[in-house]
């Protein structure tokens, strides 16, 4: 018997997820034989591994947030922007409702901003953003059953 | 594109559990129970995240095993509409593009979502031309594609196929690879609709997906004052928004479709 509590207890960004994949020990076994993890979330490692969040660390979202403030964009845009990387104008341009009308001029402000906070993904750097990040999961409470 | 999901089920821990600690056990469980399988209205699900509560364990009478009431939150794969999530191409053919993300590949994009203008290319296989200003770039594998999530759609389960599909695919999976068995899905699993995606990909002749995306990758030039240039990078971006003119390709299209489109109205 089951029944969802809450379909929607908060969103994820990308890097939340590789995070969490990466404290389970996805990224410790290149040979993938001994790992503790199922062979589909191997999967959807791989494919955030890929992605430009495999260099984001914590503290550099916590601050891409803080920064993000005064531009006045809701929680999928911000969402959006993390997980995508615009690098350029036309790159963000799809992820934000009305852009022209909204943000004007400061756009390219915050196309800088995104290219100064996370860094551009490199295949090399993902080896070492797997070292730098903390082993913990964010407010992920394990109940202590005994 | 992954939110948490907050769930609670009522479990029955077999006895052979019994050894391990009630948490690592009840993960497990979980784990065997919900992953890599799509919950309806629910997404894809990719992981346990954590368990919050565990119950206190009740035996049934005549039962030789406990059961447990756990609250705990799954990590879903579950894009919201308007997300722009970055691809793979799949396939292509006449009627539109299949995307894949890795570990989801139901995501399809249709004629009238495509960049406006491109044509299909028949030779030497089908494959996607856009034309941009005067350029024309083929849609191919090497490219990531980004698209923006238009609609996601959990079809049922159909009944009438499902029993000749299933024996065949135990079948074939018994003899080469036992664990192929293990992803058979067994008759008593959850009342929610789930299916394997793995058993899936079995299955070569149009397979059915619990869940499917669709995508939009419909370019306007009519958005695009600027004239920027959408390749960037390497990598193919398009300006997505429904338009007038892809509006008229649309007439074609079933009522249904038109009802999305005039719903996603900007």
């Amino acid at each position: 018997m089951s029944c969802r509590k809450k379909a929607n207890a908060s969103p994820l960004t990308n890097f939340e997820v590789l995070d969490f994949l990466r404290s389970r020990g996805a990224a410790k076994d290149p040979t993938r034989v001994i790992v503790s993890v199922a062979p589909s979330e191997v999967k959807v490692f791989d494919y955030l591994e890929q992605s430009v969040a495999c260099n984001q660390t914590r503290e550099s979202v916590a601050e891409f947030l803080k920064k993000s403030e005064k531009y006045k964009l809701v929680k999928a845009e911000i969402l959006n922007i993390i997980n995508i990387r615009p690098s350029s104008v036309v790159d963000i341009d799809p992820l934000i409702d009305d852009c022209e009308g909204r943000l004007g001029e400061s756009i390219e402000e915050l196309v800088e901003l995104v290219a100064e906070v996370f860094p551009a993904p490199a295949q090399l750097q993902a080896d070492e953003g797997a070292n730098e990040d903390g082993e913990e999961i964010p407010d992920g409470k394990q109940v202590d059953t005994s | 594109m992954f939110c948490l999901s907050l769930i609670e089920h009522t479990l029955r821990l077999p006895p052979h559990l019994l050894d391990l600690p009630l948490h690592v056990a009840i993960r497990g469980e979980l784990e065997a129970l919900f992953l890599d399988k799509v919950i309806a209205n629910l997404g894809l699900c990719v992981s346990v995240y954590d368990i919050q509560e565990i119950g206190k364990g009740f035996i049934f009478p005549g039962d030789g095993a406990s059961t447990y009431t756990v609250l705990f939150r799954l990590i879903m794969f579950r894009p919201f509409v308007g997300e722009v999530i970055a691809a793979k191409l799949k396939e292509s053919d006449a009627n539109g593009l299949r995307l894949s993300l890795g570990f989801f590949e139901d995501i399809y994009v249709p004629v009238h979502l495509m960049p406006n203008p491109s044509h299909l290319k028949a030779d030497p296989v089908n494959s996607w031309v856009w034309e941009y200003e005067g350029q024309s770039f083929p849609i191919d594998g090497t490219d990531e594609i980004r698209f923006q999530v238009q609609s996601i759609k959990y079809p049922s389960i159909p009944v009438e196929e499902e029993k000749p599909a299933s024996p065949s695919s135990v079948e074939q999976g018994k003899q080469p690879n036992p664990s192929s068995v293990e992803k058979a899905k067994p008759p008593n699993r959850l009342p929610v609709e789930q299916e394997k995606q793995s058993n899936m990909k079995e299955k070569q002749s149009k397979p059915f997906a619990p869940m499917v995306i669709t995508g939009s990758l419909d370019a306007t030039g009519e958005d695009d004052p600027k004239g920027l240039a959408p390749f960037h990078g390497g990598s193919l971006f398009v300006h997505i928004l429904v338009c007038s003119s892809s509006l008229k390709q649309a007439i074609r299209v079933t009522a249904s479709e038109i009802w999305e489109l005039l719903f996603t109205w900007p």
